[in-house]
């Protein structure tokens, strides 16, 4: 049992994929690495688990460092995005291989084998072949085959970004059930920004730099994000940014959209934020949950007049892709109602939920969380 | 342009005891210029369906007719469809534009022509700046519309689209949402999606064709889908988080009917109209269905809005924190279900939350037939 | 209604005309196979029953097509020398040991040629070891032999040629199971490091298995290449090594050439590869990896 420290750490082949990145991985804690496809998290995993020597840099667990010892010297489980299973082998061998490997008695495998399986409901399919079993179940396998081999840090690499969305559900119930992943040190990457706020204790937003561009409680990364690059990743469908103008004046501030006339004001809980920032340009963000139709009936403190271009229902929620002012904006509705392209809605704007980030450096006004 | 009829269409592989039958009598309409999306889980028969529109499988039984005509015995290329794949199967020796012009090439279209067709296409899919380039040279979502581009120059009387996003990144996908939406707006032609993804399948389709085990199980829009589902299969497969079902026995007290769930000491209300509807299909058994959705924390607002609502207290085992929206996990004894809750919801696990629902939105079904009542 | 009926009949006539079409297509296609199947399977079949006849039916100036008389103790004169049957053990011990030297130098090279490109030469070494196969086998008989001359086993030993082989079956060997090694997937063995496997044991255990399949199918062409060679081991050996190969020319009686005898021998020469290729056909089907990616 022991702590994970990632320090300093560079790789690059033609050009850099990590670039001097530092996190820490406290004994029993989920850290999520979340980042678009492509950036490196996979890349950081394989650094973390030996299967790739960093350029530079330190992993250590418990204190002790990893960095020169090859992958089957370190005590580091990790799954694989493609799962990785023996095709030749048994979902029983498949899962006991970590313990065969260190020469554990046949009771004690049989033993942990079958109750690991227990644990991830595929008993039954212990005498299948990976080629036999369904997506679900070769993912279960995967992680089977980790969790038996009781390691100091888990590695898990998308485990359930290729499923459907309904075992997705079952197997993030699962994740947040597993004792084993809240004992150790656990490193899960993903793209999924809904997964990633589901299960981190702590979560890491990778950026194009190779490196983490903000590190934080899910609600803190959500609530406020470091800079427009988190909050664009955070969040679907993605927040609305809009390059604006501020206009201070007695009585109230507001901004002005910079292309059209599009214009908010700016919510008295958010003035503190204006009093040391000099430049005029600002960049807005607004989730498109704070943007909604407003209802018959009902009226609501900001409102702004728009035309729907596109409109998709979605099942839990409709996307309304609307223009006001000749700024294109991203609106939520309720499920059950129906748009059509042309039609002019009045949308109610949650103002003291706007996010402001710096014009030229991207970063919120608010400060690091 | 064309509407599409599919009149007892059946397709069984195979002969004698090791035939199998992967689409049973199925009978869809689809209106010119409509957008249909062929929904279900893989191996359900959707594959098939849409082969044996395009041509690439015979018809065991029935007929397929575009408008009047019957095109069953029809080749492919003598049926005026078109069809992209999953895979983008560019030719990466070709440029984007001679992918696209392609089709018309095979068909002894003149050069001009060629050009300017592929011209328009490019200018609809927005991807005219990549004329000149290679397929290895675009990106994922690039080629899609490339391969996209490719099906369409011909301009045929039914587009077909098969699973042509389940490649694709989240953000991607979203844009290339919009993108198929505003494309079938400025077309106006008669598409059928086919997906085992629902939240595709309802954003881009005016209907949704939801088929299982071979059958079609409904065909109807997202309000009728979600509210109205036909069977289980169908509550359960729509819908995200997955609908919760129990086991439960229908009570009585005081004239109220009531659905007891087993082993977990609770009963769910039913609205009038569902407990006469319980009352006329008769025995005492039912599964009970209830969408995440439409069970969430008591708030009191609720016991002031008057609105007919009923509670459920349970026990917290998961709250998932997801942003937009929070899940959480309760039990009521062994018995699990999801509730879905405002992101500020600051519930820990073990304690006890009041849920609320209204009576309206329980759906009951059948267990034997597992066709709703109500 | 009296449009869609004429409709559907002018759909049916031309239904029936493309159906007449294909037809006549597949029946040109038989009618190819058929003749391809009589050039293929003749000399085969002239083999047969050349080997049940006498000797002076085989030197008849029109061949008989069907033994007038059966001839079946050729099959025992081909043994009447005892040696005979010792050839035959020759060329088994020495394809046998060639092929399992072939496989085993030829997997690990193929298998660093797939996992560590560079530091093994890269694509450019790999594919001049294969353009070695290429050059005509005559061009180096004759250097050979006074190579192998030299050597303290001397040329006419099961060494000699179970080493000179090697020169065209490495290459294949190497070749062909780099390919296969790449086409394993890397993960595989990378998760068996995880589980806390060493290098050796991970291929042994994991990567292996995975290739079998094509192993087996680069076994059984070696192993062939090995039985079937003449030219080499009719200048190599002859004295105390001979290889079945150079027995056959051996059958004759003065100027005439025992055509039965020599038909018969080959006969059952032909029975080591053929079992071996059908008691192995099915481990050569490919598809051991089937399920291993995702989905």
């Amino acid at each position: 049992m022991a702590r994970l420290e990632v320090e300093g750490i560079c790789k690059g082949w033609d050009f850099p994929v990590i670039d001097d990145l530092s996190f820490s991985v406290e004994e029993g804690e989920f850290f999520v690495i979340v980042g678009p496809s492509g950036i490196g998290k996979t890349t950081l995993l394989r650094l973390i688990s030996g299967l790739e020597t960093p350029d530079q840099g330190v992993v250590r667990v418990g204190g002790r460092d990893m960095t020169a010892l090859p992958p089957y010297r370190r005590r580091i489980a990790m799954t694989f995005e493609s799962y990785a299973l023996y095709p030749h082998m048994t979902v029983y061998e498949n899962i006991a291989s970590p313990l065969r490997a260190r020469k554990a008695a046949t009771s004690e495998i049989d033993e942990r084998v079958r109750s690991v399986a227990n644990l991830l409901r595929i008993e039954q399919l212990l005498q299948r072949k990976p080629g036999e079993v369904s997506g679900g179940q070769k993912q279960r396998t995967a992680l089977g085959r980790t969790l038996v081999a009781d390691p100091e840090v888990f590695l898990l690499d998308e485990p359930i970004s290729h499923l459907d969305a309904k075992i997705r559900h079952e197997l993030r119930t699962q994740f947040h059930a597993l004792e084993d992943l809240r004992r150790v040190a656990t490193v899960y990457v993903t793209h999924d920004y809904a997964e990633a706020l589901s299960l981190g204790d702590r979560i890491g937003v990778m950026g194009a730099g190779g490196q983490l561009e903000q590190v934080g409680a899910p609600r803190d990364l959500f609530e406020r994000p470091d800079n427009i690059a988190v909050a664009r990743h955070m969040g679907q469908p993605t927040i609305n940014v809009i390059a604006a103008r501020l206009k201070r004046r007695d009585g109230g501030m507001r901004v002005d959209a910079a292309e059209g006339t599009l214009s908010f004001r700016i919510d008295d809980s958010h003035a503190p934020l204006f009093e040391r920032y000099t430049k005029d340009d600002v960049t807005v963000g607004l989730r498109p949950q704070f943007l909604r139709p407003v209802k018959d009936g009902q009226t609501a403190a900001d409102t702004i007049e728009a035309e729907v271009d596109i409109f998709e229902p979605l099942g839990a929620s409709g996307i309304m892709l609307a223009k006001s002012g000749g700024v294109r904006l991203t609106a939520l509705t309720d499920p059950e109602a129906h748009y059509d392209a042309g039609d002019r809605v009045t949308l109610a704007v949650s103002t003291d939920r706007f996010h402001f980030f710096d014009a030229v450096t991207g970063r919120n006004l608010a400060g690091s969380a | 342009m064309a509407d599409v009829t599919l009149t007892n269409v059946n397709k069984i592989y195979g002969e004698g005891p090791s035939a199998v039958h992967a689409v049973q009598d199925l009978n869809l309409k689809i209106d010119d210029g409509e957008f249909v999306a062929l929904l279900g889980p893989s191996g359900c028969g959707k594959t098939s369906t849409l082969r044996m529109i395009v041509g690439l499988e015979s018809i065991s039984s029935g007929s397929v007719h575009f408008d009047d005509r019957n095109v069953s015995a029809l080749e492919p290329q003598d049926r005026n469809v078109a069809m992209a794949f999953e895979t983008y199967a560019l030719y990466p020796n070709f440029t984007v534009e001679q992918n696209l012009a392609f089709p018309l090439e095979v068909r002894g279209f003149s050069a001009d022509e060629q050009k300017k067709r592929a011209q328009n296409v490019a200018e609809l899919l927005r991807i005219t700046d990549l004329l000149d380039a290679y397929p290895p040279a675009l990106s994922g979502g690039q080629q899609q519309r490339v391969s996209l581009g490719r099906a369409l120059i011909r301009e045929p009387d039914v587009f077909i689209l098969d699973e042509v996003m389940s490649h694709l990144d989240a953000h991607l996908k979203f844009q290339m949402l919009f993108d198929l939406k505003r494309l079938h707006r400025e077309l106006g032609r008669t598409m059928i999606y086919v997906t085992h993804d629902q939240v595709e399948a309802l954003a881009l389709s005016d209907r949704v064709a939801v088929m299982s085990n071979a059958r079609l199980q409904q065909v109807g829009d997202r309000n009728t889908l979600y509210n109205a589902p036909a069977n289980v299969f169908v509550a359960d497969f729509i819908g995200e988080p997955p609908t919760n079902f129990f086991q439960a026995q229908a009570v009585e007290s005081d004239g109220d009917l009531r659905l007891a769930v087993d082993d977990a000491k609770f009963t769910l209300h039913l609205s009038e109209k569902t407990r006469a509807a319980v009352k006329a299909h008769g025995g005492a058994r039912f599964i009970a269905g209830i969408r995440p959705q439409n069970l969430t924390p008591a708030t009191a607002s609720d016991a002031t809005s008057g609105q007919t609502t009923a509670t459920l207290s349970a026990k917290v085992s998961i709250n998932e924190y997801l942003g937009e929206r929070s899940i959480l996990t309760a039990h009521r004894g062994p018995v699990s279900f999801r509730a879905l809750a405002p992101p500020e919801t600051r519930s820990a696990p073990d304690e006890i939350v009041e849920l609320a629902y209204d009576p309206a939105n329980v759906m009951v079904f059948d267990p034997e037939t597992e066709d709703l009542v109500h | 209604m009296a449009v869609t009926t004429a409709n559907s009949e002018a759909q049916l006539q031309q239904t029936s005309t493309v159906a007449d079409r294909w037809r006549a297509v597949r029946y040109l296609f038989l009618a190819f196979m058929a003749l391809w199947l009589l050039f293929t399977l003749f000399p085969l079949y002239f083999m047969v029953i050349t080997a049940f006849k006498s000797a002076a039916e085989t030197n008849l100036t029109v061949p008989t097509f069907w033994p007038n008389e059966w001839f079946p103790q050729n099959f025992a004169g081909v043994f009447a020398e005892a040696t005979n049957f010792n050839a035959l053990v020759d060329s088994f011990i020495i394809a046998t040991a060639n092929t399992a030297l072939a496989l085993f130098l030829g997997s690990l090279a193929g298998y660093a040629f797939a996992r560590f490109p560079k530091q093994a030469g890269g694509e450019n070494l790999a594919f001049w070891i294969l353009s070695n196969r290429m050059f005509p086998p005559v061009a180096i008989l004759v250097p050979m032999f006074f190579l192998f001359d030299n050597t303290p086993w001397g040329t006419d030993s099961h060494l000699s040629l179970i080493i000179l082989y090697l020169v065209f079956n490495l290459p294949l060997a190497t070749w062909l199971m780099m390919v296969f090694f790449r086409d394993a997937p890397r993960e595989i063995e990378e998760a068996a490091y995880l589980d806390g496997w060493t290098p050796m044991k991970a291929f042994v255990r994991v990567t292996l298995p995975l290739v079998l399949p094509g192993m087996i199918s680069v076994a059984m062409l070696c192993w062939i290449f090995a039985w079937n060679e003449y030219l080499f081991a009719n200048l190599f050996v002859g004295t105390d090594v001979r290889t079945y190969t150079i027995v056959i020319p051996t059958f004759t009686h003065g100027s005439q050439t025992l055509w039965n005898l020599q038909m018969a021998f080959s006969l059952i020469a032909m029975i080591p590869p053929v079992t071996m290729f059908i008691l192995l056909r099915r481990y050569m089907v490919r598809g051991l990896s089937l399920g291993v990616v995702k989905g």
